[in-house]
C-alpha cells in the first residue's frame, strides 16, 4: 500500500503506537539484516527474528501487531513503552505463538540454504520480500516459464506448482498429478481428538450394538446366580433346554454354569463349554460328584489338570462324551481310564493325541465298554481296529468316523472288526473311510450285522449302486436264524455312485421302519422311482411312526410330502435328496 | 389397548395382533411390533396357510407375564432399533424382573429376539 497522497484513514491502536515509536519496516529490516550478521550460528534464532522482522511491513496492522508489540516487550525493561505494551501483551503472546509457529515451520522448510533466499528477498524490496516469506522463497514468481523436472516441457508457474520430490525444480501440473500428489488438495485441518474417554464410550456403544432379549436376560441370570431364589422356581423350567440356549448364544460362563451343578445330579449335558477355564471345569466335578453320564460339547479348554482332577472327583463316571478334547495328552487319558474301570461309554470326538497306546490302555482297564466312539482321531489306524476287535460282542454303539486320514483304515481290517463286533452292534457309523467298498457291505455286514437299526455310511465314494443295491436286496436272507430288522436310521448321503437301484432296493428292505434317510449328494433319480408306490409307503408310514413316537406338526409335514410327492420332481439331483432330507428329518423332527 | 377394529383380507401393516397366553391373557400389540421377532413373523405371515396369520390371533404357550415382558421387548426394540446411535436409549435390563428372567430366556430363545 503506497501512500501517494498523504491522507491516512482510521487506524488501531496499534498502528497508532507503531507510528509513534517510529517503527517502520524500513527500520525493522535493517535491523533483522544486522542482527543475522551478528548471530549468524543461531539457525533458528535467525530466521525467525528475521522473519519477525520482516513480517512487521507485510501484512499491515497484523504483522505489525505481533511484530512491533514483540520488540516492545524485547525491550520492555529497556524503553518507556511498558503501559501501552502491558495492555497489548495478551496479544502479543498469541501473535508471538503464531509467529514462533510459522517461523518454526518456516525454518524447518528451509534450512541454511534458503537463508540466502531471505537475505536476498529482503534485499530487493523489504516490503514484497516479507509476503513471500510464508510462500515457498524457492518458488519461481506465478506467472514465469519453467520447465518441468521431469518430462522437462514448459509450463506456467502457478500457486499450485508443486516442487519436485527428489527436490531440484518443479513439476508441470501433469507430472505433480502423475506422481500423486493433489495439487488441489487442501492441507488436511488437524482435527481435535476425541477426549479418550468419550472415545471410549462411543466404541463400546457402538460395539454393543441392539442388546437382544436373551441377552440381556442372561446376564440377569449372571447377576443373580448366587442368590438361586430369586430366580424363581427352576424346577418348573426344563434345564436341558435352558442349556441350550445358553449354548446357542454361546453364554455359558463359570459364573452361570452351576445353575446346572447339583449333588443329585447323575447326568449333565452342556452344549457349549467353550468359555469355562480348568479350573471350571475342575469345580463342575466337584459339585456334581455323583454323575454317571457327563456330555461336554466344544470342550476344547479341558486340559491335562482337569482330567487329573477328575480321576478322583467323578467316581461314579460310566458314561463320558466330549466335544473337542483335543489338548489332553496320551499320559493324561491312560490315567483317566486306569481311574475308571467301569466306563461302559466312552464318546469322543477330534482329539489328534488319543493313538494306540491310549487305546490299549482303555482295553485293559476298562472291559465294559459298551458304546465307544472315536471319530475325527488323527491317529486312527489299523492296529486300534485291532485293540478294538478285543470288546467282542459287548460293543452296541461305534463310531469310527471322519479319521484323520481317510485312507487310515483298510477294508480287510474293518470287515475283520466286524466279524468280532458286529452281531451286538446297534449303531454303526464308518463315513469317510474311503477305502471302504462294496466288499466291506458283503463281507462285513451281511454275514455279521444282527441288530443294526442306525447306519451311517456317509462319504464312502467307493460304494456303487449295484453292489448297495444287491446288498439290501439279500441282507435279510443273509443270516437265517437271526435276519437283520429293518433300518430305523439310515445315512448314506454324499456317495455319488448311489442312484435309482440303491434307493429301490433299500427302501424295499426298511419301508417300515425307516424314520430318517439322507440320500443328500446321490446320483440322479428318476421320476419314477420317486413317485413309486415304495416310496409313498416309505412317507406313510414314516408318518405314522413319527406320530406314534412324538408329537409333531404333522399338518405341515404332510402337506410337503404330498407336495414333493404330486409335483413333477426335477431330474436335479440335489433338489431331490435335499426333499427326502427334509422329509425325513421333518420326520424325525416329529 | 382398544378392540381392534374389523380386520379386512388385506392386512395393512398397521393393524393389531393379539397374543393369548398359556394362562388366558390377551395382549394386543401393532403388527409392527410383532413383527420384530423372526418366529412370530413367520406365524403371522399372509402368504402362509397358518390360522394364526388369518386370524391375527397367535396362541403362546408362555405365561402371562413373560409373554407380557416378550412383547414389551419387542415394541422396546422396534422403536429404538432404529434410532440413531447418539440418543439416548433408555436400558431394559432394570425393567425386567429376575424371577422371570429363566422363563424369559428360553421364550427369547425360541422366538429368536
Amino acid at each position: 500500500m503506497s501512500r501517494r497522497n498523504n491522507v491516512r484513514g482510521p487506524t488501531s491502536a496499534l498502528t497508532e503506537f507503531l507510528k509513534e515509536s517510529g517503527i517502520t519496516p524500513t527500520t525493522i529490516a535493517r535491523r533483522a539484516r544486522t542482527r543475522q550478521v551478528e548471530q549468524p550460528a543461531q539457525l533458528e534464532a535467525g530466521p525467525s527474528n528475521a522473519q519477525q522482522n520482516g513480517d512487521q511491513p507485510e501484512s499491515g496492522p497484523r504483522g505489525t501487531n505481533g511484530n512491533a508489540e514483540e520488540y516492545a516487550s524485547d525491550h520492555l525493561d529497556e524503553t518507556d513503552e511498558e503501559q501501552p505494551a502491558q495492555k497489548k501483551r495478551k496479544m502479543t503472546k498469541t501473535a508471538e505463538a503464531k509467529e514462533k509457529a510459522k517461523a518454526k515451520a518456516n525454518a524447518k522448510k528451509k534450512k541454511g540454504d534458503d537463508e540466502d533466499f531471505e537475505d536476498s528477498d529482503e534485499d530487493e524490496d523489504a516490503y514484497t520480500a516479507l509476503s513471500k516469506m510464508w510462500k515457498d522463497n524457492s518458488k519461481p514468481p506465478v506467472g514465469s516459464f519453467e520447465n518441468c523436472a521431469r518430462c522437462n516441457k514448459q509450463f506456467t508457474v502457478t500457486k499450485y506448482t508443486m516442487a519436485a520430490n527428489p527436490p531440484p525444480g518443479f513439476l508441470c501440473h501433469l507430472c505433480a498429478k502423475a506422481s500423486g500428489a493433489d495439487p488441489f488438495k487442501k492441507p488436511a485441518a488437524p482435527r481435535k481428538r476425541k477426549a479418550a474417554t468419550e472415545k471410549r464410550n462411543v466404541v463400546h456403544f457402538e460395539e454393543r450394538r441392539f442388546p437382544s432379549l436373551a441377552s440381556l436376560c442372561i446376564k440377569i441370570i449372571s447377576h443373580y446366580i448366587d442368590d438361586v431364589e430369586a430366580l424363581g422356581d427352576i424346577g418348573s423350567i426344563n434345564l436341558d433346554e435352558l442349556a441350550k440356549s445358553l449354548a446357542r448364544n454361546r453364554s455359558l460362563t463359570p459364573q452361570n454354569a452351576p445353575l446346572f451343578y447339583n449333588v443329585e445330579n447323575t447326568n449333565l449335558t452342556l452344549y457349549d463349554v467353550t468359555h469355562l477355564t480348568p479350573p471350571a471345569f475342575n469345580t463342575l466335578a466337584a459339585l456334581n460328584p455323583n454323575l454317571t453320564s457327563l456330555r461336554l460339547d466344544f470342550c476344547g479348554r479341558i486340559d491335562d489338570t482337569v482330567m487329573d482332577s477328575w480321576t478322583t472327583s467323578l467316581p461314579h463316571l460310566k458314561r463320558i462324551e466330549l466335544l473337542g478334547p483335543f489338548l489332553i495328552r496320551i499320559a493324561a487319558w491312560k490315567k483317566f481310564f486306569e481311574t475308571h474301570p467301569n466306563l461302559e461309554g466312552f464318546l469322543i470326538t477330534q482329539s489328534p493325541r488319543f493313538d494306540l497306546e491310549c487305546t490299549k490302555a482303555m482295553v485293559d482297564n476298562c472291559k465294559n465298554i459298551k458304546e465307544l466312539r472315536l471319530n475325527e482321531i488323527g491317529k486312527m489306524d489299523d492296529a486300534i481296529l485291532n485293540e478294538i476287535k478285543q470288546y467282542g460282542e459287548q460293543l452296541t454303539y461305534l463310531e469310527i468316523a471322519y479319521p484323520g486320514v481317510p485312507e487310515a483304515l483298510s477294508d480287510d481290517v474293518v470287515v475283520d472288526l466286524m466279524s468280532a463286533v458286529g452281531a451286538s452292534l446297534k449303531h454303526l457309523n464308518l463315513s469317510n473311510n474311503v477305502n471302504l467298498t462294496d466288499g466291506f457291505l458283503f463281507q462285513g455286514l451281511k454275514p455279521h450285522a444282527r441288530q443294526l437299526s442306525t447306519l451311517v455310511l456317509a462319504n464312502l465314494p467307493e460304494l456303487t449302486d449295484a453292489g448297495v443295491a444287491e446288498f439290501f436286496d439279500t441282507w435279510k436272507a443273509a443270516v437265517q436264524d437271526h435276519p437283520n430288522r429293518a433300518l430305523v436310521n439310515l445315512d448314506l448321503s454324499r456317495n455319488h455312485e448311489l442312484s435309482d437301484k440303491a434307493l429301490i432296493s433299500l427302501l424295499k428292505h426298511s419301508k417300515k421302519s425307516l424314520t430318517n434317510l439322507n440320500i443328500n449328494g446321490w446320483k440322479t433319480t428318476s421320476q419314477e422311482v420317486l413317485k413309486e408306490r415304495s416310496m409313498i409307503g416309505l412317507s406313510r408310514n414314516s408318518w405314522r411312526n413319527a406320530i406314534r413316537s412324538k408329537k409333531s406338526r404333522c399338518g405341515d409335514v404332510n402337506g410337503s410330502v404330498s407336495n414333493a410327492l404330486a409335483s413333477a420332481a426335477s431330474p436335479l439331483l440335489v433338489s431331490r435328496s435335499m426333499w427326502l432330507h427334509k422329509i425325513s428329518s421333518a420326520f424325525s423332527l416329529g | 389397548m382398544e378392540e381392534p377394529q374389523g380386520e379386512k383380507s388385506s392386512q395393512p401393516q398397521d393393524d393389531w395382533v393379539r397374543f393369548i397366553s398359556s394362562d388366558g391373557y390377551s395382549f394386543l400389540v401393532k403388527r409392527k411390533v410383532a413383527l420384530a421377532s423372526p418366529t412370530l413373523r413367520g406365524m403371522l405371515d399372509v402368504s402362509s396357510n397358518f390360522a394364526e396369520a388369518a386370524m391375527n390371533t397367535c396362541r403362546l404357550e408362555e405365561r402371562g407375564i413373560v409373554v407380557e415382558k416378550l412383547l414389551e421387548y419387542l415394541a422396546y426394540k422396534s422403536t429404538f432399533e432404529s434410532a440413531p446411535k447418539k440418543e439416548d436409549i433408555p436400558d431394559f435390563m432394570e425393567r425386567i424382573a429376575p424371577e422371570i428372567a429363566l422363563e424369559l430366556l428360553m421364550a427369547a430363545d425360541y422366538y429368536d429376539s
